[in-house]
């Protein structure tokens, strides 16, 4: 255990690294999705466009912060905050390398013997933020945005609990650090096959949590004009974005800890520099950079889901998919292990 | 002892702001608050499996349900009716109801239990003790409750049903469209959601 003041520090430096992540991830994923339709995306600003999230930046603190005459105001300002304080507090249970080994420290925030259900408490309390946003508008559009978010998410946190679960089964505890000590695939071949199928629904499961495309249905802009945050301006709705960007990171780091070995290197790489499997960081980068081109890739080339197929799609195939995952693992340790 | 009187007193006021509050969504995020704290004091007891499925399950899940159906059905404040006799009824009964309460508290005979016996039996309360309670020791009344709300789901959804027409085994492809142009209508039927509650 650390002592209280490091933890805060190091919980400080948490929030100031994913806010500058936030900052270049926009960047990124403009300048991607660029590429991926033909044209240039910014590029004016600096080098490659390197000081457009500063202008961007700068653009949203100065424009003028509108709050609705017929909004509720308390809750229209709590909304926002709600969603950031959430995204921001979630992260830090993803453990970022072995015990001390950030120069004597412990990569993390907090080491937690329940850190996969503490992430999926306060992922699922972040949804306030959208939710109450919607209401506290005063709008239909808004509110529309809303209801689609919580029917959304409660529906696809089903199919994100039960994928979970093949994980945990074979790992037998909850702690995010003995999970990716204890190895999932490297038990036997048998878990191989539900654990792939586990793998490839909680991926699923998580872009329709995080409201990504083709799951954006919140925010709609060809139906229902930006959803929940239609009627928020200036750094309110620079916080909901910061929100959503600070969830994809996490989501993206949850996927790599639970399935993909979280910060331990691959084993060809071990193979070559001994050693370099206990580095820091930086695996638990490199895989979330893979996954968070996955979500940008995702957005470039898909069309967004119609209401009714979005449900079909969650409550008929993803759901029994992650059930039969957990079934298929449940089997396999009793008969085959 | 101070963490516990700040807790208390959060906690208090939120469910004060339940049952005060005209403004329904504003007495429902007052419970949501209350639920929170009640979270808080299961950390502070060092059971934090509870304190998280305290959190997902009825923060997470029950109150986002209660929060969904009043922003559907657009609830409005509620200002006295037709019988104001009726609230000063209600204060009075839930007067006595908290002094009883408190009356029942402090007559109870039993004493609190050493802390340090409370923390064995949790044993840093992690998840591993309280499946063998569920799954070994009360297994049979485990099973019973889930079928239990099972049947419950079922009645529910049993009773929202719409008749359905006679012959609904065939269905034309004309109906199923228009069907299906309904429900696009409404987002999030409340049927859906209703499966979703757990």
């Amino acid at each position: 255990m650390d002592p209280l003041w490091v933890t805060f520090i190091k919980a400080l430096v948490l929030c100031l690294l994913l806010l500058g992540a936030f900052a270049y991830m926009t960047l990124i994923e403009r300048r991607l999705l660029g590429r991926m339709q033909h044209r240039r995306g910014p590029n004016r600003t600096g080098p490659f466009g390197l000081l457009q999230p500063m202008a961007d930046a700068i653009k949203s603190v100065f424009k003028e912060d509108i709050i609705v005459t017929n909004a509720d105001k308390v809750v229209y300002v709590l909304a926002p905050t709600i969603s950031i304080v959430f995204a921001l507090s979630a992260f830090g249970a993803i453990p970022g390398g072995p015990a001390g080994s950030l120069f004597g420290l412990n990569p993390w925030v907090v080491d937690l013997d329940i850190g996969v259900l503490y992430i999926l408490a306060v992922t699922s309390v972040g949804v306030y933020g959208i939710f109450l946003g919607g209401w506290a508008s005063n709008s239909k559009y808004a509110l529309l945005g809303s209801l689609r978010s919580s029917a959304q998410i409660i529906s696809y946190e089903l199919g994100l609990g039960l994928s979970v679960l093949s994980v945990i089964m074979i790992a037998g505890t909850l702690n995010l650090r003995e999970i990716v000590e204890f190895g999932v695939w490297t038990v036997s071949p048998w878990l191989w096959p539900p654990l792939a199928i586990a793998f490839v629904a909680f991926v699923i499961s998580a872009i329709a949590e995080v409201n990504r495309t083709p799951f954006d249905l919140p925010e709609a802009e060809q139906e229902i004009v930006a959803g929940y945050m239609t009627e928020y301006s200036s750094i309110k709705w620079a916080l909901y974005q910061m929100a959503e960007y600070v969830n994809m990171m996490t989501a993206a780091a949850f996927i790599s800890t639970l399935f993909l070995g979280g910060y331990r290197g691959p084993a060809v790489v071990e193979r070559l520099i001994p050693g370099s499997s206990e580095w820091p960081i930086v695996w638990l980068v490199l895989k979330m950079a893979i996954f968070m081109f996955l979500f940008i890739w995702l957005r470039a080339s898909l069309p967004r889901f119609r209401y009714d197929q979005l449900m079909r799609f969650g409550w008929l195939y993803l759901f029994e998919v992650a059930l039969a995952a957990t079934l298929l693992t449940g089997a396999v340790i009793a008969f085959v292990l | 002892m101070v963490t516990f009187a700040l807790l208390a007193a959060v906690s208090v006021v939120g469910a004060l702001g339940v049952v005060l509050l005209r403004q329904p969504i504003h007495a429902a995020l007052a419970l949501v608050g209350t639920l929170l704290t009640l979270a808080v004091f299961f950390v502070t007891l060092q059971a934090h499996f509870l304190a998280a499925i305290q959190v997902i399950v009825y923060a997470g899940a029950i109150m986002v349900l209660f929060l969904f159906v009043i922003m559907l059905l657009n609830v409005e404040e509620q200002h006295a009716g037709a019988r104001p006799w009726l609230r000063w009824l209600a204060y009075g009964v839930g007067v006595l109801a908290a002094a009883g309460l408190i009356v029942g508290a402090l007559a109870d005979p039993r004493q609190i239990p050493d802390p340090a016996l409370a923390r064995a039996a949790l044993r840093g309360g992690n998840a591993g003790l309280i499946a063998e309670v569920l799954f070994v020791d009360f297994m049979l009344a485990f099973q019973l409750v889930g079928v239990l709300l099972l049947t419950a789901m079922v009645g529910a959804v049993a009773l929202v049903q719409r008749p359905q027409p006679p012959s609904a085994g065939a269905i034309s492809a004309e109906a199923r469209e228009a069907g299906l142009k309904e429900r696009r209508g409404r987002p999030g039927s409340p049927e859906v959601v209703e499966a979703g509650g757990r």
